[in-house]
């Protein structure tokens, strides 16, 4: 499952331990992130020189191509390719993995720049095997001209529950996401969203970004798909993706940015709706960057103000009166009556008893 | 401040002036007890008539009195879907405080969004034209704090589309 992070932050620190550790550790953790994706580190004593790094992660599922549970050639040669010496993917990989790696940590320099980015690579696999596989389906499936200017849609799944499709056209390639959430309000919010998306899209500032359209009724490009597939309450999202944004570097990018879609929308809407509790990390960024809203409290907090040293008062007032209620009646030259007639008789606390015979 | 809105507010105003001539009255159903007429309505003797000021079709506000209490619902303006989630939210905000507030009800009336119930004890212990400039500040505000919260959200949503789109360029 893709996320923001490339970098699985919970194996950079594993990989960083076991590479700063003066002595041998033993390692043997389970990591699981997003509910789908494993990791599974492992480093011996009796074995420091390797460690090695199980990865299992859904894999790209999608209409007409072969599933595979292996990863192909092509995507452990990439692999391999990244750090020749350092990272080796072992066939076959242990049991229920889809990958496996074996770590020679030694060779990762020891200063601090070089080792960190190394180690960031790494702890990245997932992120890269993710994104290959999506390059390799976009680079080997033809363009299915079924009509004059009208292309079959190929329908790509990461989660069973947010299918997207893509249309691969001569110009350009376009790749459409089905908005659907469980609740109204997010619908609300979401909408809100998509028609901000498209204002920020069509200005100036990002004429290069791919072009970005939203609308609640399915596009024409998905014309004879399953009703299933079409029924949504958040509309269609399309991105236009050209040449230009698939070349060179921007090729990863742009994967990893069409991989993330929902997870963007969700970013949004999710703390919106949740109004009131606190907002995770990943919001870290947009709250610095956001003009400091009280969220509509500057004036609640003046009007609590006010009241609140009401209530102390009357609290105090409401004390001071159970007080004077509880405490007894004072009448004159009673307590000398009280003393002579209505004396407790004292009873010792039974300490011990004789025995009867 | 638009006209229209003064207009409203000054005739809420004045409405409250005379309304708010609360007594001391107890209970006529249960011995010892003390509650406000105006959410029993079991004693129609003790209430008066319930005043309805409208700004519009959005916006209004129903004035309903009784001897020893006061009960006052107001209907916010909404002009679409996400200010109607904004304004249920903050609103439920503030009542879930109720009793920071004392005169504020936890449940807002059918029909209404928010609520107001001020007893002969509030007079007591508050100046009444405090509490009529509460009310009538309260509904200034109110308007100002929905737009600010709406314009939030644009404002999340325009950084959180510039953060996606950047990372094509």
């Amino acid at each position: 499952m893709a996320c923001f992070e490339r970098v699985s932050p919970a194996l950079r620190e594993i990989l960083t331990r076991i590479h700063r550790a003066e002595r041998p550790l033993e390692v043997d953790h389970h990591v699981h992130e997003f509910g789908s994706v494993h990791y599974h580190v492992k480093h011996s004593v009796t074995d420091p020189v390797y460690t090695y790094l199980s990865v299992s992660t859904p894999l790209l599922s999608s209409q007409g191509l072969p599933i595979s549970s292996h990863l192909p050639q092509h995507t452990l040669e990439m692999v391999n390719g990244i750090f020749p010496g350092v990272m080796e993917a072992l066939v076959p990989p242990n049991e229920g993995y889809q990958l496996t790696l074996k770590l020679d940590i030694s060779r990762i320099p020891r200063d601090g720049k070089a080792s960190t980015k190394m180690i960031s690579d790494i702890a990245s696999v997932q992120s890269a095997l993710v994104s290959t596989q999506l390059k390799e389906i976009l680079r080997n499936v033809e363009s299915r001209e079924v009509g004059y200017g009208i292309y079959k849609p190929i329908k790509l799944m990461y989660h069973p529950r947010e299918p997207f499709f893509v249309v691969k056209q001569p110009a350009k390639t376009t790749a459409i996401f089905p908005m659907r959430f469980k609740e109204k309000e997010d619908v609300i919010i979401a909408t809100a969203f998509f028609q901000e998306l498209m204002d920020v899209g069509s200005s100036e500032a990002f004429r290069k970004a791919p072009h970005c359209i939203w609308s609640p009724i399915p596009p024409a490009e998905l014309r004879g798909e399953p009703i299933e597939d079409l029924s949504t309450n958040g509309g269609f999202l399309s991105f236009d993706i050209t040449l230009r944004h698939v070349q060179g570097k921007k090729l990863e990018k742009t994967v990893w940015s069409l991989l993330n879609v929902y997870t963007f929308v969700k970013w949004h809407v999710k703390p919106l709706h949740d109004v009131g509790n606190e907002e995770g990390d990943d919001h870290r960024e947009t709250r610095k960057k956001t003009k400091k809203v009280d969220g509509g409290c500057t004036n609640v907090r003046k009007w609590m103000r006010v009241s609140k040293k009401k209530i102390l008062g009357r609290n105090l007032e409401l004390g001071n009166k159970m007080k004077r209620i509880r405490s007894r009646i004072k009448i004159h030259c009673f307590s000398r009556l009280r003393r002579k007639w209505l004396r407790m008789p004292k009873f010792s606390p039974v300490t011990r008893y004789m025995k009867l015979e | 401040m638009a006209n229209s809105l003064r207009l409203y507010l000054t005739c809420i105003r004045n409405t409250l002036e005379a309304a708010l001539c609360l007594q001391n009255f107890p209970c006529q159903e249960v011995e010892r007890h003390n509650k406000p007429e105006v959410e029993l309505k079991t004693s129609p003797e003790l209430l008066l008539n319930p005043v309805l000021i409208c700004r519009n079709e959005a916006e209004k506000c129903l004035i309903e009195t009784s001897i020893n209490s006061l009960r006052i619902s107001l209907k916010v303006k909404q002009a679409d879907e996400l200010e109607n989630i904004l304004t249920k939210k903050f609103l439920r905000f503030l009542s879930m405080r109720a009793e920071a507030f004392q005169v504020l009800r936890r449940k807002p009336v059918q029909g209404y969004d928010i609520s107001f119930l001020i007893t002969n004890y509030h007079c007591e212990d508050m100046q009444k034209q405090k509490l009529i400039e509460f009310i009538v500040q309260f509904m200034e505000d109110i308007d100002k704090e929905i737009s600010e919260l709406k314009l939030s959200v644009n404002t999340r949503g325009r950084l959180v589309a510039t953060e996606f789109l950047k990372q094509f360029i």
